[in-house]
């Protein structure tokens, strides 16, 4: 593990781009990945993990001991603080019968760099159990990545599944975000992103869900907002296999410029009579009357809309 | 009396149709004026060009005049930077805005807010200040918002759309009193409304019919007037409103 002189410079450089400065000061954190250094580890009561350090980056492995419950979030950050060609962490979580856990993790890439991220990430989410896994991204406005990731989730019965894809910070860059889920009897699986997409930057969010359990429960939800160039793609998928299940797309992209290309394609299927799979879907520009209710107010349209998009993505 | 707000002979016509034909009206510093009149008479049309919204940003002919100043063609910000705002018939809805950031929001130029004050004018207590503005409200509640956010702004001219729509009846004196608190802290108000209790609250009140100011005057008198002759116009009356 590192110094303490090496934490320092990761320090700065992530909270130069808006990671709280809270998190170093009050050593939240249970594990920090530079490229593929560890900088810290810090165990979290009732979770077993692994760590090993590759070439490109980390593999990991996580079990949560069944009934574990926490209150506080068991807090992760893989990130670059320099520019490396690719960065790749592949990642098991199981979370054990009857656990309530939430994950809060922080992608952050300092401002300026390049580079290529790639992630695995398979999810088990045990009879019973609560998992929240809330991936927030951090970039810099003239950082550069190209991000790939995959999350593969299983959901038990009764089970419930939250996964939260949120870029909070800079540049998106050009990313692919696939998340496929399960889910078995009675079990819930919620997908949400939210992302904002500035000058030439490319999004592809794809959501697959099978419910494949009865009375399983899905829902995918995506707010992207796509300014100046953006091309913006979301693809959701939902598949009512089962007696009973329900699931439903709620899709609204916003476009903010006359050179934005944006596609929302949700897709539902249902091979079960008693299944019910429902979407929405709307792209378009910002409310009008939203805009000119904040604008009566005194803001100007820019504020305003700044008001708006900060509220679509929270 | 001082006129803080003047409409100069305003006429609009949208899609060939004249909405507004001629509308004549002055609105004192310091009153709650009443505006009234039946569905479709072009209420909702004189909030949207006085504010600027809706594409609204000038009448085809006409003045609409603030203190000294002529806002025809004024951006929407210019014109709540004068100091003007309004409040939706139907307000928007938002996702991801607590009411506390919304009347915060409304009031960053006011030095003496105080949200949850504001809150309670309207009738609702501070649990409201971390619900969202979205769809989660009901339609009054939305509305009490709305009008929490215009005192928050304390502005010189708030243009009420109908205040008192979608607010059930025993909570009526709440909002007139709540548009009397408006007007002693220093907001000339505009307000559209149906309901005779509320305009009696009003300085003075103008009745509209078909694009046309028909009489401007006591409240009490314009309400009559209001009920014995438009109620029985059955058509567009060119006697009461005058012709073109
Ligand atoms: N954008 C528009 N396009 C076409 N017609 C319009 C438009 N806006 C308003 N109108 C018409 O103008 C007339 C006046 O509408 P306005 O909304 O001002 O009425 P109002 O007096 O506020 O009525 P209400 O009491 O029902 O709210 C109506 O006949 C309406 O249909
Ligand atoms: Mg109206």
């Amino acid at each position: 593990m590192a110094t303490k002189n090496v934490l320092d410079t990761v320090a700065k450089k992530f909270v130069q781009i808006g990671l709280p400065e809270d998190l170093f000061k009050k050593n939240r954190f249970n594990l920090l990945v530079d490229r593929n250094k560890v900088i810290v580890r810090y165990p979290a009561p009732g979770v077993r993990s692994e760590v090993v350090e590759t070439p490109t980056g980390v593999k990991t492995k996580v079990y949560v001991e069944p009934g574990t419950k926490l209150e506080e979030p068991v807090t992760l950050c893989f990130g670059a603080a320099e520019t490396t060609e690719v960065q790749t962490t592949e990642g098991e979580i199981v979370v054990g019968e009857g656990a309530d856990v939430k994950f809060q993790v922080y992608g952050a890439m300092a401002e300026g760099i390049k580079l290529k991220h790639k992630n695995k990430l398979k999810v088990r989410v045990e009879k019973n159990a609560r998992f929240e896994f809330l991936d927030l991204h951090y970039n810099g406005e003239e950082t550069f990545v190209e991000l790939e990731t995959e999350t593969d989730a299983y959901v038990g019965e009764n089970a419930y599944f939250r996964s939260v894809f949120k870029q909070t910070r800079g540049r998106a860059g050009k990313v692919r975000i696939v998340l496929k889920a399960t889910v078995d009897k009675k079990g819930v699986a919620v997908f949400e992103t939210k992302m904002i997409g500035k000058r030439d930057d490319e999004i592809y969010v794809e959501d697959v869900i099978h419910l494949n359990g009865e009375e399983s429960r899905g829902i995918s939800k995506s707010r992207i907002i796509a300014v100046d160039e953006t091309k913006a793609t979301f693809v959701g998928e939902t598949y009512g296999n089962a007696p009973k299940c329900r699931g439903h797309i709620d899709c609204s992209e916003v476009i903010r410029g006359k050179d934005v290309t944006v596609k929302a394609v949700p897709v539902v299927v249902v091979n079960d009579e008693t299944a019910k799979v429902t979407h929405e879907a709307a792209i378009g520009s910002i409310d009008k009357k939203q805009l000119e209710t904040l604008m009566a107010r005194g803001l100007t349209e820019d504020e305003a809309v700044d008001v708006i998009v900060q509220g679509m993505l929270r | 009396m001082t006129p803080l707000l003047t409409i100069n002979n305003v006429k609009l016509t949208i899609d060939g149709r004249p909405i507004l034909r001629g509308v004549n009206l002055i609105v004192n510093e310091g009153e709650i004026h009443a505006v009234l009149g039946p569905n479709g008479a072009g209420k909702s049309t004189l909030a949207s060009l006085i504010m600027g919204i809706n594409d609204l940003r000038a009448p085809d002919s006409g003045e609409i005049i603030f203190r000294d100043k002529l806002v025809n063609g004024l951006e929407i910000t210019e014109r709540a930077k004068l100091g003007i705002t309004l409040a939706w018939q139907e307000p928007a809805r938002f996702e991801g805005i607590t009411v506390e950031e919304y009347l915060k929001l409304s009031g960053r130029n006011n030095p003496e807010l105080d949200v949850v004050e504001c809150l309670n004018l309207v009738g609702l207590d501070c649990s409201y200040l971390n619900r969202f503005v979205d769809d989660t409200l009901s339609g009054g509640e939305r509305k009490r918002v709305e009008l929490a956010s215009v005192l928050a702004m304390r502005p010189k001219l708030a243009v009420l759309d109908e205040p008192d729509s979608g607010i059930d009846f025993a909570s009526m004196e709440d909002i007139a009193n709540m548009i009397k608190t408006m007007r002693d802290r220093g907001t000339t108000v505009l307000m559209i409304t149906h309901r005779e209790e509320i305009a009696e609250i009003a300085d003075r009140a103008t009745l509209m019919c078909d694009g046309k100011v028909v009489q401007t005057g006591n409240p009490k008198e314009v309400g009559q007037k209001f009920k014995t002759m438009c109620v029985k116009c059955e058509v567009r009356n060119p006697e009461l409103v005058g012709g073109e």
